[in-house]
């Protein structure tokens, strides 16, 4: 008697999954990888750009993240590389730190093993120097950098990831050599900015919006003035050509169907256009910037030909 | 910077953060009354439940399981001579003897009265004193941070009691585990035999559980425990207005506060050692030392009310500097954390409204358990004690691994904590002292990371360390915490032989 149950149901579950193959995506919930744990800027954005994507996506779509924290999100991205190329899982994604884990350490990926969805948050870099330092232009900092070189003492959250890079990009561009101080993360080295404990910080817009009273925002890097800080110069009017930030998107495995991908795609590029989405990112500290597909996909490309080229030139660990 | 204190209180009476804070005093008694099971355990078991909830529901709980949980542990201290906590180790002296007199009612009384004095003392000093230190601690560069971590190493080794050989074991061990994981600086791997979980190093909350839940509750199972309902059953309690006006210990509560308060500040003391040093204090000032020890109420009020005013001040600088220089304190911060509520000067900037409710929180703790332990229940709270110890155990048990298991979502984490376990029983059986296992992972972490960073602040150049007056004080005050009890035992002993 059992056994016929479990026969039948085994035909029905069999019948079933050959009819989602010719269903219309997405036919079930849409599983989001998240590299972090709840609460952090990579979540935050998974999660409100979550109900937009289901919006365009249309159809009762239905997207749930989920949080799989660890090694600096090599886990979660892993997982996302290795899933089933259906287009039920998605992962977030996280430039430059991805593509230089590649680099730096054995990873379970490399660039070659996602499709390209969107890059949906940009947070360009800022040069911020403590009140301590009377360092409060870019030409004093620059003058005082080549004056004594490596006598600066530059906080940031981490080796290999965008403020290194930045730094790195500083340095070539001015002929500059900086004593690098990296912090767990870039909070402790703002507050070690605000105690003048170190005397210059590469961190993002986001982090020092709130703080321009109490450090020296000396410039952004990106090729607009941003909306975060409009009163900010970038670096390309004060004649240093400095462009690099945070990234963060999202990605799905390699070799997904082209009809799924073009459909996600679709409904990805509509967010930058979508004001209710972009408010919401506003409030939570997330500068938009949508990158889709090919482009994206370029994008990660350059940027890990640059860490690639960085870590021939000075490995960081 | 006192003004965020009072736009704090509306949140703090919202039902559902209130009665977080009820809940957790009457867990946290419960807690505290079952000898083997401590504030530290119940929290930590607590922390991975705590991630869907709202952060003031979350730390409302904690800070009721902390507060009640120092008072609770004197129940059975009184009643049975075990003390439930470390902490009532000293409340056992004079507990017991009035128990067997028939006097146990009003000893608890006492002490559920001294404990809640003690915890309100303890919660005004952390609403007083961590607003102004939280500014103050922008001074506080990588050397400081890595000389406070120092200190409190060193204080946890040199000051726990007992033998500092075997503190220094234990604390080694600790620093070893802080070590595992990418390093802070070039995040190169080490100790991780190529596992991706280990990359992020040993969580704390799941060494904490395997260490101070799993042998407790392993004894739990093995040992019955020998409920002679003797004493509990001649309590003799009168109603608490009472019992009240017969507590005049002003004194030695004024005194006990102090002392607590001030241990509590201090990174690597804690409560037991607060309510041994009010307990002899007391003693010492005492007209009648000689009734001590034969059921004196006022022992009892001594080391109640030291050991709940360590709470709150253990948080001062686990909030400010974001260094817990306790067991408990780490826990907390660990929940702060899973809030993403990352301690330090910014947590008084960024979120006001938490972290001063989360005072409050302790304030109405502290009065919550005069209510609750004492005027309506010392009496079902005593029988406690007879709640069935192999189900108890066996529940614990289970929320230990489902907890431990929600943090990441991965087994992985599950056998690294059983395996704590493991080494937690063995080092309990051969009386290594557990705490500094947890400090040296916590402290051995700051110190690496900072004196990295220190260094590379001052280019290699180790005099960086020593180049301002904070970090001198820090110095000397490890000097004196590492050489301090030895020169008193030569001077005390070349006093006897002359």
């Amino acid at each position: 008697m059992l056994n016929i149950f479990k026969k039948t149901a085994i035909a029905g579950a069999m019948i079933l999954s050959a009819g989602a193959a010719l269903a219309e995506y997405p036919e079930k919930p849409i599983e989001v990888i998240v590299g972090y744990s709840a609460g952090g800027g990579t979540d935050v954005m998974a999660r409100t750009a979550a109900p937009f994507i289901e919006k365009y996506l249309g159809d009762g779509a239905s997207l749930v993240v989920k949080n799989m924290p660890g090694a600096s999100g090599q886990i979660g991205v892993t997982e996302a590389a290795n899933a089933d190329p259906d287009g039920y899982t998605l992962g977030t994604f996280n430039l430059p730190g991805m593509m230089a884990r590649t680099i730096d350490r054995e990873a379970g990926y490399d660039r070659d093993s996602f499709t390209y969805l969107a890059n949906v948050v940009n947070d360009p870099n800022v040069i911020v120097t403590s009140k301590a330092s009377g360092l409060d232009t870019l030409d004093k900092l620059l003058e005082e950098a080549k004056a004594n070189p490596l006598a600066i003492t530059v906080g940031m959250s981490s080796l290999g990831g965008d403020d290194h890079f930045a730094l790195i990009k500083l340095e070539q561009a001015t002929d500059t050599e900086f004593t690098i101080v990296p912090f767990k993360g870039s909070a402790p080295a703002r507050t070690a900015l605000l105690g003048g404990h170190v005397a210059m910080g590469i961190l993002n817009i986001s982090e020092v919006a709130e703080f321009q009273d109490q450090l020296n925002v000396l410039g952004v890097a990106t090729k607009e003035r941003s909306q975060f800080a409009p009163d900010l110069p970038t670096f390309k009017e004060q004649g240093l050509d400095l462009v690099n930030g945070s990234m963060r998107g999202f990605i799905a495995p390699a070799g997904l169907p082209e009809d799924v991908q073009a459909k996600l795609i679709d409904a990805f590029s509509q967010l930058s256009d979508d004001q209710e989405f972009l408010d919401a990112m506003a409030a939570t500290a997330n500068p938009v910037e949508v990158v889709t597909g090919e482009e994206f996909k370029q994008l990660t490309s350059d940027l890990y030909d640059l860490a690639n080229g960085v870590w021939q030139t000075t490995p960081w660990n | 910077m006192y003004s965020d204190l009072l736009h704090a209180l509306p949140d703090v009476f919202a039902w559902t953060n209130f009665a977080a804070v009820v809940i957790g005093v009457i867990a946290g008694i419960v807690v505290g009354a079952m000898p083997g099971l401590s504030a530290t355990m119940a929290i930590s078991v607590l922390v991975p439940f705590t991630f869907g909830l709202e952060p003031l529901v979350a730390l409302g709980l904690m800070a009721g399981i902390y507060n009640g949980a120092m008072y609770g542990g004197a129940i059975p201290a009184v009643l049975l001579r075990i003390p439930g906590t470390p902490a009532a180790v000293a409340t056992t002296f004079d507990g017991y003897p009035m128990a067997q007199k028939g006097e146990g009612g009003f000893a608890l009384q006492v002490a559920v009265v001294s404990s809640s004095i003690g915890g309100i003392a303890s919660a005004f000093a952390l609403m007083l004193l961590a607003p102004p230190l939280s500014k103050v601690t922008l001074l506080f560069g990588p050397s400081e941070v890595f000389w406070v971590a120092v200190f409190g190493l060193a204080s946890i080794i040199f000051l726990l009691g007992g033998n500092p050989i075997k503190g220094l074991i234990s604390a080694c061990f600790g620093v070893f585990v802080s070590v595992i994981g990418s390093d802070p600086i070039y995040g190169n791997d080490r100790f991780t035999f190529g596992q991706l979980e280990m990359l992020d190093g040993i969580n704390i909350v799941i060494l904490l559980v395997g260490l101070y839940a799993l042998p407790p509750v392993i004894d739990l199972l093995e040992t019955p425990l020998k409920t002679d309902g003797v004493n509990s059953s001649k309590l003799g309690t009168e109603p608490i207005w009472k019992a009240l006006p017969r507590m005049n210990y002003w004194k030695t509560w004024l005194r006990g506060s102090l002392l607590g308060i001030w241990i509590g500040i201090l990174p690597g003391a804690g409560g037991s050692m607060a309510a041994f040093m009010s307990y002899n204090e007391a003693r010492r000032t005492s007209k009648n030392p000689e009734k001590w020890g034969e059921g004196e109420p006022e022992g009892v009020a001594a080391a109640e009310v030291a050991n709940n005013a360590d709470t709150a001040s253990a948080l001062i600088p686990a909030l400010t500097l974001g260094i817990p220089g306790t067991a408990v304190a780490a826990v907390m911060l660990g929940g702060l954390l899973v809030h993403g509520l990352q301690p330090g000067p910014m947590l008084f900037r960024d979120n006001p409204d938490i972290v001063f409710g989360f005072m409050w929180q302790f304030l109405f703790g502290a009065i919550l358990l005069v209510l609750l332990g004492g005027s309506l229940a010392t009496n079902s709270f005593a029988r406690l004690l007879n709640l069935p110890r192999p189900l108890l155990g066996s529940v614990i048990i289970v929320l230990m691994l489902i907890g431990v298991y929600s943090i990441h979502g991965r087994m992985f984490d599950v056998y690294l904590m059983l395996g704590f376990g493991a080494i937690g029983w063995v080092m309990d059986r051969l009386k290594f002292p557990l705490p500094p296992v947890v400090l040296g992972l916590i402290l051995g972490g700051f110190a690496e990371e900072n004196l990295r960073l220190a260094l590379r602040i001052g280019r290699g150049d180790p005099m960086v360390l020593f180049q301002n007056t904070t970090s001198l004080i820090l110095v000397a005050l490890t000097v004196s915490v590492v050489v301090g009890p030895t020169l008193k035992k030569r001077f005390i002993d070349s006093r006897k032989k002359a």
